[in-house]
Parts: C-alpha cells; structure tokens; sequence
C-alpha cells in the first residue's frame, strides 16, 4: 500500500518530498510497531516506484534509512527492509556495501541477505566471507543460494567464467558446511548455477560431482539434502525440453 | 528425526541465540573436539564444563565407547534438591538424559526410566524426551501414569511458578513419539487438548495426529499457527513437522515466523510425511524459504 496515489509521471522534487516524509516517520518512530509500520510503508513505496518507474533511480537517502533499519534489532522491520533493498536491485548495492558494520553482527547479517536477494557481483566477496564464517546458519544459507543466483549474463565472458568459478568453490566448501540446512540451500544452488550454463562445463561436471556427495546416504547423513541433491540431478542430467 | 520443539531448552545459555543456533563454540570461540568433550565430562571440578560437554556429547551424537559410561554417570551426579545445593549436578545430570537419548543407545534405558520419577521435574522433562527420542515402549505405563490425574493434576498451575505439576508437554511429546497407540494412551491424552496453555493444547494434538493420523487432530495444531503469539506459532510448526503432515504445507508457508522454523517443519514433512502435496512440490517451497 502506498500513502500517496501512484504516477510514474510525478515530479521528482513530489516524489523527495514524499520520501522524506516516509523517512521522517521512521526517525520518529517511538515504538516496535511504529517502526514495522513505517519500514513496512517506506520500502513499499520503493518497490512501487521500481514498478512504475523503472528508470528513476531510487532515491539515496531511502536507501540509506533502510540499511539503518537493517541495524535496529527488529526483526519484522528488517525483513520488511531487506524486501525492499531487494526490489531496489542493483541500485542498492552500493548503499549497502556502504553501509556495512562488522560491530553489528544483527545488520551485517540482514545485508548479506538482501545483497544475496539482489544477486549483484558486487556483492560476491561478502556472500563469500559470510558462506564461509558466519556463525549464523541462516546467513550462511541466503549466501549459498545467492552464489547460486547471481546475474552474471551482462558480464564479459571472461569476467562471468571468474565469478562462477568462485561461486563454485565457495559452494564445494560449504557442502560440507555442520548445519544440514546449510547443505540444502548449497543443492539447490548448484542447481541453479549449472542451469545457467548453456553447455556442459567443467564447472558443470564440478558441481554434479558436488551434489553426487550430497545424495549419497554414505556420505550425507539428512535425509532432506539428499531429496534435495537428487532432485537437482534429476532435472541435470534429464534431456532439456 | 526426532523434532524437538524445545531444541534449546537444555542447551548452554551463552548460546540461546533462538533460533539462530550457531556452531557449537567453546567460551573462547574455538569448536571442541570429542575427546575434549569427554574430557571435560570426566573430571568433577568444574561443572559448568561437564555441562556444556554432556550437551556438546549429544549434539554430535558421539558414538565414541566412554560416551555412554560418562553421560550414565553424569547421569548419577544428581542430589535431592535443597535449597543451595545440588542444582549444578542436576543441571548436568539433565544435559546427559538429553543427550542419552540423542545419542540413541539403549543401555540408557533403565536409568532414564527411573528419571521418569526424580524429584527434579527437569529431570523428568529431559528423561521423558530422552525415552521419546529412543522409542521406549517400556516409557508408555510410566508417562501415562504421570499424566493420569489430567488437567486437575498433573495440568495444574504450581503456585509461584509457571510450571505446571508436571512436565506435560515433555511427556505427551514422548508418547506420540513412541507410537504405542492404545486406547489407554488415546484416553489420558485428550484431555489436555482442553488444557488453558496453547503450547500443551498443541503437544496434545501432535501426539494424538502422530498416534492415529486422524485428520480431525491436525485442526488444533493448523488453527494454532494463526495464534497471536510468535511461540506458540513456533510450537505448532514444529509439531506439525515433527508428524510430517504434508496438508498443512499451505498454512506451515503463511504463518508469520522465521523461515528457519519453517524449513524445519517442511524438513518435517518430507522426512516424516507421505503422500500429497508431492515431494518436489515440498523442495520447491523450501528452495522458496531460502
């Protein structure tokens, strides 16, 4: 819902004063609920805004209030938040690589989720560091599946064989990751990954390999991940329709 | 599986972070090893040591030969309760019923049931959990003789507390695990489905549902996920993974509450669960919660 009616032909000095509004109202929130509410509000907004006008670029500043947010400590803002980082796109990648505090470990978490929703390259090293570290395993699990999906299709060839060479590996590492959901967002990863490649790879031929691990009642003991690693061969290594 | 839907009740404090459970770490931030574990579970000095390495021991299900020896005799440390004394060696007697059951060896078994009757209602909460987790059909007279008296009894408020007589969530969660479904057992369940706490009203219907798949006993549970309240919401998403009722798929995806739980209780539903909704379609909801 939005607080004001939807234009894609409205000014650009309304829009910053509706937005300004909207950040107000979470300065000033005095209470859980208000937060929630007003996050909820503002990053809806955004998301309209993105549909309705995909080439204005988000404003900054709400970008910026959103990211604060991540630090908070309420959860259903944050979630709130990152849903609206996340339908930002690209374009807010650089407020949140900006914006990351290694003091905060709550907002740091709630960034690698958004950067992993957005998908961006940029946001690579971070998912790399978090799937590999981070001592929360559903941090550990939002960076596996966005190594599985990051955009790469508007890269260099050269450049796009590096980065999912890296997701690869970062992925081959946490397949052996302690927590089992952890290995189950690492299967379907996989599975996107080589989903996107037009041919069989090596890198493809790494990651069947990979998943061979996960579904193996030998070597995984979860029944889940290794529904979940089977069914990504299934679908592999069936004929494309 | 076995879901507990009190995963941290018995775990070290520093490391509640519900439900966000990190990797186990020691204080000082370092994994320990097995034979650190059962190192500190033999020597008696320190017991805030031994308790963390009796839940470590179950954690990892350690089938290591002195596990079942050292957790049987962390087992033994507990003392009558007094006031000031004994309440580190019962907290560690707990870890080790917990874990004994994790670890899943019968020779636990005799000394777990006469836990069913200690003094300690933790005690009873961790055996009875622990006799749930191993499949003990030889728990099923014990627990049911402990719920028999019903909502006046063992349902009953303590004064000055929040426990209530008894630890029934523990005990009815025991009984729909061990799957012995005789009317005796049928009988001194359903009453707690009147109990005035949602949480017991919720174990009383996932045990009923685990013991005769009786649609009629998921309404409860599917009802208890529009609860107001994110634990209670938390508890009937465990329960219903925890009998792996793939009907509930739809409400278990609206309920407001953190993907984790979810994905537990879909876990739920595909390893406990059978028929419809299908297999792929309960993966393809998780890849959505991830």
């Amino acid at each position: 819902m939005t607080c004001f009616e939807r234009s894609p032909l409205l000014p650009r000095d309304t829009i910053q004063a509706r937005f300004a509004a909207l950040i107000d109202a979470v300065e000033r929130a005095d209470s859980a609920s208000q937060l929630l509410q007003a996050t909820r509000t503002l990053a809806q907004t955004l998301s309209d805004l993105r549909q309705d006008s995909p080439a204005e670029p988000p404003p900054v500043d709400a970008l910026a209030c959103l990211v604060r947010i991540l630090g908070f400590n309420n959860p259903g803002a944050a979630v709130a938040a990152v849903e609206g980082l996340i339908a930002c796109g690209p374009d807010a990648v650089a407020v949140l690589l900006g914006g990351l505090d290694d003091r905060n470990y709550g907002a740091k978490a709630w960034a690698v989720r958004a950067l992993a929703g957005i998908g961006d390259v940029r946001g690579l090293a971070i998912l790399e560091q978090a799937l590999a570290d981070d001592v929360g395993p559903s941090v550990r699990r939002a960076a596996a599946i966005g190594m599985g999906t990051l955009r790469v299709s508007h890269l260099a060839p050269e450049h796009r064989q590096t980065v999912r060479q890296r997701s690869l590996s970062a992925l081959q590492g946490a397949s052996k990751d302690s927590e089992w959901v952890v290995r189950y967002a690492v299967a379907a990863a996989l599975e996107k990954l080589c989903m996107e490649l037009q041919a069989r790879e090596r890198i493809c031929d790494e990651a069947l390999s990979t998943l061979n691990i996960l579904a193996d009642i030998e070597r995984e003991d979860v029944p889940v991940v290794r529904l979940r690693a089977r069914l990504a061969l299934n679908r592999l290594l069936s004929p494309r329709a | 599986m076995a879901t507990s839907r009190s995963p941290i009740v018995l775990v070290p404090l520093t490391m509640t972070g519900f439900p966000e459970s990190p990797t186990p770490l020691t204080a000082a931030g370092d994994p320990i090893s097995e034979e650190e574990a059962l190192r500190r579970l033999r020597q008696d000095q320190d017991h805030s040591l031994q308790y963390y390495a009796a839940w470590w021991l179950g954690k990892m299900r350690s089938q290591h030969p002195d596990t079942i020896p050292l957790l049987l005799s962390a087992l033994r440390q507990r003392q009558p309760r007094e006031k000031g004394a004994g309440v580190e060696h019962n907290a560690v007697a707990r870890n080790a019923a917990q874990a004994l059951g994790k670890v899943g060896d019968g020779r636990a078994v005799p000394e777990l049931l006469a836990a069913l009757a200690d003094e300690d209602e933790g005690l009873r909460e961790a055996a009875a959990r622990a006799l749930g987790e191993l499949g003990t059909t030889d728990a099923v007279r014990p627990l049911c003789e402990r719920l028999a008296s019903g909502l006046a009894g063992a349902g009953a408020c303590r004064p000055n507390s929040p426990k209530l007589q008894e630890p029934c969530e523990a005990l009815l969660e025991a009984l729909g695990e061990i799957g012995e479904a005789d009317s005796m057992v049928l009988d001194t369940i359903v009453p707690f489905l009147d109990h005035e706490r949602p949480l017991i009203r919720s174990a009383a219907a996932r045990a009923l549902l685990q013991l005769t798949g009786e649609p009629t006993w998921a309404e409860p549970l599917l009802a208890l996920l529009d609860h107001p309240q994110l634990q209670v919401r938390r508890a009937a998403l465990m329960d219903l993974g925890a009998v792996g009722w793939r009907p509930a798929l739809d409400p278990i995806c609206r309920t407001q509450a953190e993907n984790s739980l979810k994905l537990i209780a879909l876990r739920g539903l595909l390893e406990h669960g059978i028929g419809e909704p299908s297999a792929e379609t309960l993966l393809e909801a998780m890849d959505d919660l991830l």
